[in-house]
């Protein structure tokens, strides 16, 4: 028998329901940061890339040798020092520092911790990196040296990746113990990651905050909302079409850098586009506004020349507009190369990720403009990767961040000697490029360096082995009371989840 | 009886088969590698060397046969295997899943019942007048409204601007009853717009069909009261249709709440799913079709059995 609900009973209840909000819908807890992430980290291994949603939960609870500060230079992290000794070898002083599980930070666990990444059965991320040392020697606890098969300037930067965190040589794949300023307490698969601040962390004082609370928004507008009503602190990967409202309402901070940005690669193992004047004339034809405009809501900047950011050393002004937008040019070029009235070729790109469906719009616009006929495929991303992995396309929309903001980092892009992947054109022979980037990497003079990255963007430009279309801006977003949570500059910015040490929520 | 159950049941097995089947033939045919997927999360290049140790540590360089034999092998043990990204176990994460899915259709359900039938019968008795017109149109635009829509509406209303309850979000039942309620009431209610809407649509019709037939005439030169006539002899006979295609609808739901899971960010089980298809996360995908195939199998099963308590002419026949 079903109770008999009257009317005014069932009015009642429904009346009442406001009221019962300030204890069920916005229960705080002071001193715990509510996080509205982008996406659930598929899994929070230390040194496999998964991905810039795991890689802030990775930033919170470990520690590498080395990171970046809120302007994004290299600082001391585990190690309180590191210096070069010769070309080959890098010398690493750590500091105190504890394990979560009460252990100190030696030599030994950083000795393991190499030995795990290169080793033949690891999935890191940085194991081709780590299979370039030679050995790693530990003259005492406090000491560690490394010795390289090849010369190498880039190590530190390397050292500093939130996929390089020094773990506890105790951990199993299970249990990973590392030396962060969060504790990981639970995890609710798929809803929420719980951290508690970890009491023995080597910076006094820090973390501020008592814990942080991560929630998986895949919505993004659902991410902007729960924010707005006050039910996560901060955000990540604010939406551009909320950009607007969000820097206009007075009880929220927004932060945004350009660090990620959108380009071109090209199939250049068959025609039309192995030759590198029909890839510069792709370059000369898109106009790069209607991108930003369309793709990112005005929420960005064109990018006319190699991903390397304006506030970057390595930056070359001159070159900032190698890829202008210039159709007679991109005409000319095309009629040189025996297409004086086009071609027709396919562009491939995602129908999964707004962004690149409609970069990839705009560009199909752009280049029919110039004769170029392109027919869209838009499958889902899995497929995409795949079809760009094993190079079935002819042009293709990508967008990412590289590692840092040291030009090192394009070679993951453009350096010809790498394998195949979706993020590089397929089946490119641009060596002089590769020879520029292998010099740069063995060169630890700054002044020279930067007239080896000079040299390389220059090159670039002529044989546009990608091409730049647009920075986007990258938002984070917080409540008025968040302080001390800093979105770092440039291709950094995916590392800001380093400065949750410092941030309190008031 | 019996053999006619066994006969049923034989077929829905072999049903189940052939699903599973084609789902693992249909997800490992289509276009994207799991391991390489997983290591190239935010548009980054993998080393090839840490993608190639992956594919073997998953059993992903194996013949596609050899994984299909032990795949089915594990079903028949109760073991749907584990997730190629984080190595959870799949019957853990769908025994976790599918009650919040469940509950979620199954609250519409009620809600969709609950309004729809009392609707549907009162406009039929009423038919042609203006009340009847008004809600065929008002169950006309409920009809139309993508869920999507509304789902952002409510959000805009009810956690923006009123403030009543968090902008979506999960919170288990034991840990607070309440703000699981209050947290539920939103998808469900959503679901349940349209849901009621074709509840309404086939009563109205289906009452209106009734009405006509001899016996209820019949009833009403025996002098019985109306009241009785229409719940003990009209509403009745109408349930059926009503039942078959409200279970039918459920059923689709089952695997279909994705765009109101993903708007009110309720981690139910058709979410899941959509995560694993992205992901190629094989042992996910095959692990909640065959739940849901299996559920689907017995929903119709359940809808049998209501129409032997629905219909004698069913039980009897």
């Amino acid at each position: 028998m079903i109770p008999s609900v009257s009317r005014r009973s069932l009015l009642a209840g429904a009346a009442a329901l406001p009221f019962l909000r300030i204890a069920a819908a916005r229960a705080r807890t002071p001193g715990v940061l509510t996080f509205g992430l982008s996406s659930y980290p598929p899994s929070i291994q230390p040194w496999a890339n998964t991905g810039t949603a795991a890689g802030t939960i990775k930033l919170a609870i470990y520690r590498g040798l080395l990171s970046y500060d809120a302007k994004g230079v290299l600082r001391g992290e585990l190690a309180e020092s590191w210096a070069a000794e010769g070309t080959t070898a890098w010398v690493f002083k750590l500091r105190n520092a504890t394990f979560h599980n009460g252990d100190p930070v030696t030599s030994a666990d950083v000795k393991w911790t190499i030995e795990q990444i290169a080793d033949p059965k690891s999935s890191a991320y940085f194991r081709a990196e780590m299979q370039g040392v030679e050995r790693v020697e530990t003259p005492d606890d406090r000491t560690v040296r490394f010795v390289m098969k090849q010369p190498s300037a880039t190590l530190p930067l390397w050292m500093a990746s939130y996929h390089l965190p020094i773990m506890s040589r105790k951990s199993t794949s299970a249990q990973p113990i590392g030396a962060g300023p969060f504790v990981l307490k639970a995890q609710e698969r798929g809803v929420a990651i719980e951290l508690e601040a970890f009491p023995k962390y080597y910076k006094p004082g820090l973390p501020k905050l008592k814990g942080v609370r991560a929630v998986a928004y895949a919505d993004e507008n659902l991410r902007v909302a729960a924010l707005q009503a006050g039910d996560v602190d901060l955000i990540e990967y604010v939406p551009w079409q909320s950009m607007e409202v969000i820097s206009k309402d007075p009880k929220l901070n927004l932060d945004t850098v350009d660090g990620p940005f959108m380009y071109l690669v090209f199939n250049a193992s068959k025609p039309p586009f192995n030759d590198a004047r029909v890839r510069k004339a792709v370059g000369h034809a898109i106009k790069r506004e209607e991108i930003v405009k369309a793709a990112f809501f005005g929420r960005g900047s064109p990018l006319a020349h190699l991903p390397i950011a304006e506030a970057s050393a390595f930056f070359n002004a001159e070159l900032k507009d190698g890829w202008n937008y210039d159709p007679a040019l991109a005409k000319k070029l095309l009629a040189e190369t025996g297409h004086p009235n086009g071609f027709s070729s396919g562009l491939l790109s995602t129908a999964q990720y707004g962004m690149h469906k409609d970069t990839a719009e705009i560009v199909q616009q752009n280049l029919a403009a110039v004769g170029v006929n392109l027919e869209l495929n838009l499958p889902d991303w899995a497929t995409r990767v795949a079809l760009g992995n094993k190079g079935q396309f002819d042009l293709g929309v990508m967008g990412t961040a590289t590692d840092s903001n040291d030009p090192d980092a394009l070679a993951n892009l453009i350096d010809d000697s790498l394998s195949p992947s979706y993020v590089r054109s397929f089946g490119l022979k641009a060596p002089r490029i590769s020879a520029l980037l292998k010099a740069g990497r063995a060169e630890f003079d700054a002044a020279k360096r930067k007239a080896i990255y000079k040299e390389m963007e220059t090159l670039a430009i002529a044989e546009a082995p990608i091409v730049g279309l647009a920075w986007r801006s990258q938002g984070y977003a917080t409540r008025k009371e968040v302080t001390g949570f800093k979105n770092l500059p440039g291709a950094l910015t995916f590392h800001s989840g380093i400065t949750l040490e410092e941030a309190s929520v008031g | 009886m019996r053999g006619y159950a066994a006969r049923r049941l034989l077929v829905a097995l072999a049903l189940i088969w052939v699903v599973v089947t084609f789902v693992f033939l249909a997800i490992h045919l289509v276009p994207g590698d799991p391991a390489e997927l997983l290591l190239s999360q935010g548009g980054v290049a993998p080393d090839p060397g840490a993608v190639a140790e992956l594919r073997q540590k998953l059993g992903l360089d194996r013949p596609i046969l050899a994984r299909y034999v032990e795949y089915v092998a594990g079903i028949l043990h109760g073991d749907l295997g584990v997730s190629l990204r984080d190595e959870h176990s799949v019957a853990d994460e769908i025994r976790l899943r599918l009650p919040r899915t469940l509950e979620l259709i199954g609250v519409a359900a009620v809600l969709a019942l609950v309004f729809g039938l009392p609707a549907g019968t009162w406009a039929a008795l009423r038919a042609g007048g203006h009340a009847d017109r008004a809600l065929s149109v008002l169950s006309g635009i409920f009809l139309s409204v993508p869920v999507f829509v509304l789902g952002t509406i409510a959000i805009l209303v009810f956690a923006q601007k009123l403030r009543w309850v968090s902008a979506g979000g999960f919170v288990a039942f034991e840990r607070d009853p309440l703000q699981h309620l209050m947290l539920l009431a939103m998808p469900a209610g959503t679901i349940a717009v349209g849901l009621s809407a074709i509840v309404f649509r086939m009563t109205r019709s289906s009452v209106l069909e009734v009405l006509g037939r001899d016996y209820v005439r019949a009833a009403q030169a025996k002098g019985l009261t109306p009241r009785r006539i229409v719940l003990h002899h009209v509403v009745r006979t109408a349930l059926i249709p009503v039942v078959t295609v409200l279970a039918l609808h459920l059923g689709s739901l089952l695997g279909g709440t994705v765009l109101v899971e993903f708007v009110f960010n309720w981690p139910g089980l058709s979410g899941y799913l959509v995560s694993a298809v992205e992901a190629r996360d094989y042992p996910e995908v095959i692990g909640i079709v065959l739940v849901i195939s299996v559920l689907f199998v017995l929903l119709n099963l359940l809808v049998d059995l209501l129409y032997a308590v629905l219909d004698p002419r069913v039980r009897h026949g």
